[in-house]
């Protein structure tokens, strides 16, 4: 189970990698913390010419809160979004969600850009970020461009990154006095790929009635927007028979893909009662906060 | 003296029966062992083999040349470049209805599973053999395939095997009793259709071989890690054209095994002839990939049982069939596992009308061999299944109706209804009476309506099993057409300084080998544990076993440890007494001390003692100088372990999901060798058990592909899948073995299916489920409970709180 031969680049800086991506692009690949390029290498899944290696780049990995923008370098670990507390403040739903990635171990090494990069259908970023109203930063050496995370991600692990692109940084909106976040997945076991999950943010109006909904889930093709339970939920007091409106809209426009671990029905089922779950969550939550 | 020895009333050192923390674990955390992926020789060349991507196709064509002309490689094989070597291994288990058949080693003008040996390549490094595996070309010609054992037994199905007239390997038939007078007469009858899924045995460290011819001397040495080194020796032996004792097999430390390194493997006979062809040490490591597709599956079955019972819910007669799917050969164990299947459906139970027909069917998947059970937990699942199915029939409590029937201590020995078991001894209901006892089976009754109310639903699911060890009787080895033998043979040699070296041919697995016999060896000289070292891994010095590790066998290898020191403890006394001149009946062995009886003083160590023997200045007359002796095995009968576990698991009715709330286990292996070594074994063999019931499966589609090639598909039981076990012994030792020693190593994976089916069967009883296939994911149950109607307007979570 070992790689194909390939070339392995060290840029120490984003200039020369965005270099070499401009010389190699196509029949190169970046690598970060390897946590899925590597399995994908061993399998000979993929087998890129030439590796970039951006460990080197230090100044990638950092959070930063200015001006309302959360802005997360692409090389930052898993772990560092896990603890620190800017993120918890800012952004706590991306906290939430990072404990449910894999084991400890891995998230040391793994990157909140190579997660989202990788865009694995099951993955917790992408629906996580997509939710949030994330937006990225890449740049080559044809200049930057920024890219909203739900022009990014595409079905089935693909992204609209160009090959001689690298992603810089993901920022994302910080959570405002009255919003709620919440995150809810099921996997077959703990640290496992979600068979379904779902990630909300509310923005509670003075009245109690929901001022702006922001809902994704995933079940098994990709992390998409769910704007009809959105739309249910906006404007409305969320009580029982809203919750379960929302949850059946959720359910209907959920795109979801079976495989030998869960078949459609399922995964349409659990993206409903995630919506459900998560929902409880964030209103419970804000619920309790008020309380205070 | 060692911190964990302890005196006796009588003042002596006893190692047996006491917690001592295995003697291999320190070196082995400590990164001191040495693997087969360790081992590194001048010279040495890397095979790797290139296997089906097709589940059933004709080779068309198979062109090498690329793959020869690439830098760095030495040999390209295919089935066509070695006509004359290749002679395919036997199948050890053949009984008479079992079809001919052999473990070809590359194929030649058919492949009949993913992952089949189709060619080698041998070269300078590992990364060279990938590459030039990449450049060889195969041409295919898809054939149907058979992936669903019972389609495969349909008359036009596609053929397997060319020479058979259908796909069926063998039917065996158990008959005994008058079972169809037991069904025409009973009061109630229960039946289920029982799905057990393909898993398999996943040992953390992968297979892998060395091998080194050496031109000079004309021998062989074979590092292995097989269970079974000699067997292996002999077999290689015959398919080479070598005599045996050109041979070496060595092993080295071994990353588990769990049967799955029991059988014989074409890499085994590949790397043995490239070594012979080139002259170089050939090595060769399976990568995960390969695991999951060519190291032999188990336990598939499909099986139907109904149960006969009386109008008080006593088992009148269980009949039925299980179709077992061997796979694309028939394994090296031939049909034992499945035999041994058909063997225990009786369990615990006592009745005497007995029919079953156990089919076992080639498909186009990987061989399915032994793991760690070996039939048992396929005859445990529907037997413990169809207890509850009674109860339920019944009206009674699944304890009840086990108490009703289990055999009592008093009928044992008992010979069961397969006509062909006769367990030796054990306390049945006692096991179940201490498992409610300490799971508190009554309190939990009484709690579960009112759980329910609060949406909890709670199950409690018990299962009993019996476990057969020490495998087994040569006779009866040779009876049932096992063609090995059972005994086993134990060395043992004091050096001149006094010190013992067992040399044993177990191999260490995991399973504690070192320590038990160091503990057995100690106490049998009164010595500390530290003066025995065990030699084992080696057939040039270790004792011929022709079985090898597997089949709970430790026992046997410590009687054969008892026997020897027995010999030694005489000649030593006879050499005492003509030193001491005094009469060897007067002549005490105590805590490695020779003394006169009434003389304490008067005596000789047992360094005293070797140093004697060894100068041979002044022996008894006739005594052969030095202390060594060899003392072979042969159980009488079977050693039957059993137990009882009760689980106790919540099931989320919105997602199916599980959680294990308790973990009860009542196990009976006789007197315990090592407290802490059963605990270890127990706990392991439960999760493997809870792993194949949740969370193992191999799966295939329809055109016979593997969907489950590494662990991101095929899920194992983590640390946080398994209870806290709570765990309990009862004693009732062996006749058959010197101190009543029965085996246990696999006795923690017979019954956790049926406790984990049972628990969640009883946990959602108002919804009226029945759980009779495995693996039981969230997903089947989330279905089932939707099509019983358990979600109001039968849609979704979305109308549920
Ligand atoms: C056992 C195991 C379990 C796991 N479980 C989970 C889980 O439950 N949930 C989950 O979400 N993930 C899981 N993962 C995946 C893990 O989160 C990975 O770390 C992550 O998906 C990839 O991040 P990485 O930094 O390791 O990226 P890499 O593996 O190095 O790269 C991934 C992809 O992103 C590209 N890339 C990376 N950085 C950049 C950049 N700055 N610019 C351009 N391209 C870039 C690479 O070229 C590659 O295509 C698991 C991984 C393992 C090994």
């Amino acid at each position: 189970m070992k790689p194909a031969q390939f070339a392995l680049d060290t840029p120490q800086s984003a200039s020369e990698a965005l270099a070499l991506l401009s010389d190699h692009g196509d029949s190169a690949k970046v690598i970060a913390g390897g946590q899925s390029l590597v399995p994908m290498l061993n399998f000979r899944l993929v087998t890129p010419e030439r590796l970039i290696d951006i460990n080197g780049l230090e100044d990638l990995a950092y959070i930063r809160e200015n001006d309302g923008v959360l802005a997360i370098g692409a090389m930052t670990r898993q772990q560092e979004i896990e603890a620190s507390p800017v993120i918890a403040a800012a952004a706590p739903l991306l906290a939430e969600a990072t404990r449910e990635i894999a084991h400890p171990s891995i998230r040391n090494r793994g990157t909140v850009g190579g997660s989202l990069l990788h865009n694995d259908p099951s993955a917790e970023y992408p629906v996580t970020l997509l939710c949030l109203g994330a937006e990225v930063e890449v740049a080559s050496v044809r200049g930057n461009r920024t890219i909203p995370v739900s022009d990014l991600i595409l079905p089935w692990f693909s992204t609209t990154l160009e090959p001689d692109e690298l992603l810089l940084e993901i920022r994302v909106p910080v959570a405002g006095e009255s919003t709620s976040q919440a995150f809810e997945e099921l996997a077959r076991r703990k640290g496992d790929f979600a068979l379904a999950a779902v990630a909300v943010a509310l923005t509670f109006g003075a009245s109690g009635a929901i001022e702006k909904a922001a809902i994704a889930g995933t079940a098994g093709r990709c992390a998409q927007r769910l704007t009809e339970a959105e739309r249910a939920l906006t404007g409305e007091v969320p009580t029982d028979s809203v919750v379960g409106a929302v949850a059946a809209a959720a359910e209907t426009e959920i795109q979801p893909v079976g495989d030998i671990h869960a078949d459609e029905d399922y995964r349409r089922h659990l993206v409903a009662l995630m919506t459900r779950r998560a929902l409880a969550k964030a209103i419970g939550d804000r619920a309790g906060s008020k309380e205070d | 003296m060692s911190e964990q020895a302890e005196m006796s009333e009588q003042g002596k050192v006893t190692w047996i029966g006491k917690p001592v923390p295995r003697r291999e674990d320190r070196p082995l955390t400590a990164g001191a062992g040495r693997y087969m992926a360790d081992i590194e020789m001048p010279g040495m060349l890397y095979m790797v083999v290139l296997r089906s991507p097709q589940a059933h196709a004709k080779i068309v064509s198979i062109d090498t040349d690329a793959a020869r002309a690439m830098p760095g490689v030495h040999a390209v094989y295919t089935a066509a470049d070695l006509p004359e070597e290749l002679k395919p291994f036997p199948v050890i288990w053949r009984p008479p209805v079992l079809k001919d058949d052999s473990i070809a080693a590359l194929a030649s003008d058919r492949v009949r599973n993913v992952g089949e040996e189709v060619a080698v390549v041998v070269a300078d490094t590992q990364q060279i053999a990938e590459d030039a595996r990449e450049l060889i070309r195969v041409k295919y010609e898809r054939l149907p395939a058979n992936v669903d054992p019972i389609k495969a037994l349909e008359p036009d199905s596609p053929r397997i095997r060319d020479e058979w007239d259908d796909n069926v390997a063998a039917l065996f038939p158990f008959r005994n009793g008058d079972v169809d007078a037991a069904f025409a007469e009973a009061a109630h009858v229960v039946d289920g259709h029982f799905k057990i899924n393909r898993h398999a045995a996943m040992p953390m460290e992968t297979r892998g071989v060395v091998a080194s011819w050496d031109a000079l001397t004309e021998t062989l040495t074979f590092w292995s890690m097989s269970q079974a080194a000699s067997l292996l020796r002999t077999e290689l032996a015959k398919s080479l054209d070598l005599p045996d004792n050109a041979i070496r097999v060595m092993t080295p430390n071994v990353g588990g095994a769990f049967g799955a390194k029991w059988d014989r493997y074409a890499e085994d006979l590949l790397a043995c002839v490239a070594t012979r062809r080139l002259g170089r040490p050939v090595k060769w490591m399976e990568d995960r990939r390969e695991h999951f597709q060519s190291t032999v599956h188990a336990r598939e079955q499909i099986q139907d049982w109904e149960m006969a019972l009386d109008e008080d819910g006593r088992i009148l007669g269980v009949r039925g069939r299980a179709v077992a799917d061997l796979g694309s050969c028939v394994p090296s164990s031939g049909i034992g596992t499945q035999w041994v299947t058909g063997n225990t459906i009786p369990n615990q139970y006592k009745f005497e009308n007995y029919s079953a027909d156990i089919i076992a069917v080639l498909t186009n998947k990987a061989r399915a061999g032994s793991y760690r059970g070996f039939g048992g937990p396929e005859s445990n699942f529907p037997m413990e299944r169809l207890m509850d199915k009674a109860a339920k029939e019944l009206g009674v409590d699944p304890a009840e109706l086990r108490f009703r029937n289990q055999i009592q201590p008093e009928d044992m020995p008992y010979p069961t209804a397969t006509g062909m078991a006769v367990y030796d001894t054990g306390d049945y209901p006692g096991a179940l009476r201490r498992a409610l006892e300490m799971v508190g089976y009554e309190k939990l009754r009484e709690e579960q309506p009112k759980l329910r109310e609060q949406g909890i639903y709670r199950g409690l699911g018990i299962g009993c099993y019996v476990h057969c060890t020490g495998f087994g009787p040569s006779a009866m080895l040779g009876m049932i057409n096992y063609d090995t033998s059972g005994y086993e043979g134990a060395r043992i040699r004091i050096d001149p300084g006094g010190k013992v070296t067992v040399y044993t041919g177990m191999i260490p697995l995991g399973q504690g080998t070192e320590t038990s016999l160091a503990q057995i060896a100690a106490d049998s000289f009164g010595i500390d544990m530290d003066d025995v070292r065990v030699v084992w891994g080696d057939t040039s010095q270790t004792p011929y076993t022709g079985f090898g590790s597997g089949g709970s066998r430790s026992n046997l290898a410590m009687t054969a440890v008892m026997n020897a020191a027995e010999q030694l403890k005489a000649k030593m006394i006879r050499i005492a007494a003509h030193t001491l001149e005094a009469s060897p009946d007067d002549v005490e062995f105590a805590d490695g001390h020779l003394s006169v009886r009434g003389v304490p003083d008067s005596g000789l160590t047992m360094p005293e003692v070797a140093r004697i023997a060894y100068l041979a200045h002044s022996l008894p007359e006739g005594e052969e100088p030095m202390l060594q002796t060899q003392q072979v095995f042969d159980p009488p009968g079977f050693g039957w372990a059993y137990g009882c576990h009760v689980g106790v698991v919540d099931v989320d009715i919105q997602t199916g999901m599980m959680d294990w709330k308790r973990y009860v286990i009542v196990d009976d292996c006789g007197p315990m060798v090592n407290p802490l070594i059963v605990r270890g074994q127990i706990e392991g063999g439960v999760a493997q058990g809870i792993g194949g019931a949740l969370l193992e499966e191999m799966v295939y589609d329809e055109a016979g592909q593997p969907m489950t090639s590494s662990f991101m598909d095929y899920l194992m039981p983590t640390f946080h899948d398994v209870p806290d076990y709570e765990i309990d012994h009862l004693v009732s030792p062996s006749p058959h073995i010197r101190g009543g020693f029965k085996g246990m190593g696999e006795s923690g994976v017979m019954a956790p299916a049926a406790v984990v089916a049972n628990a969640i069967v009883d946990a959602l009883a108002p919804f009226g489920i029945e759980v009779d296939e495995l693996p039981i994911t969230p997903n089947v149950l989330w279905r089932k409970l939707r099509d019983a109607g358990a979600f109001e307007d039968g849609r979704s979570a979305a109308s549920v709180g």
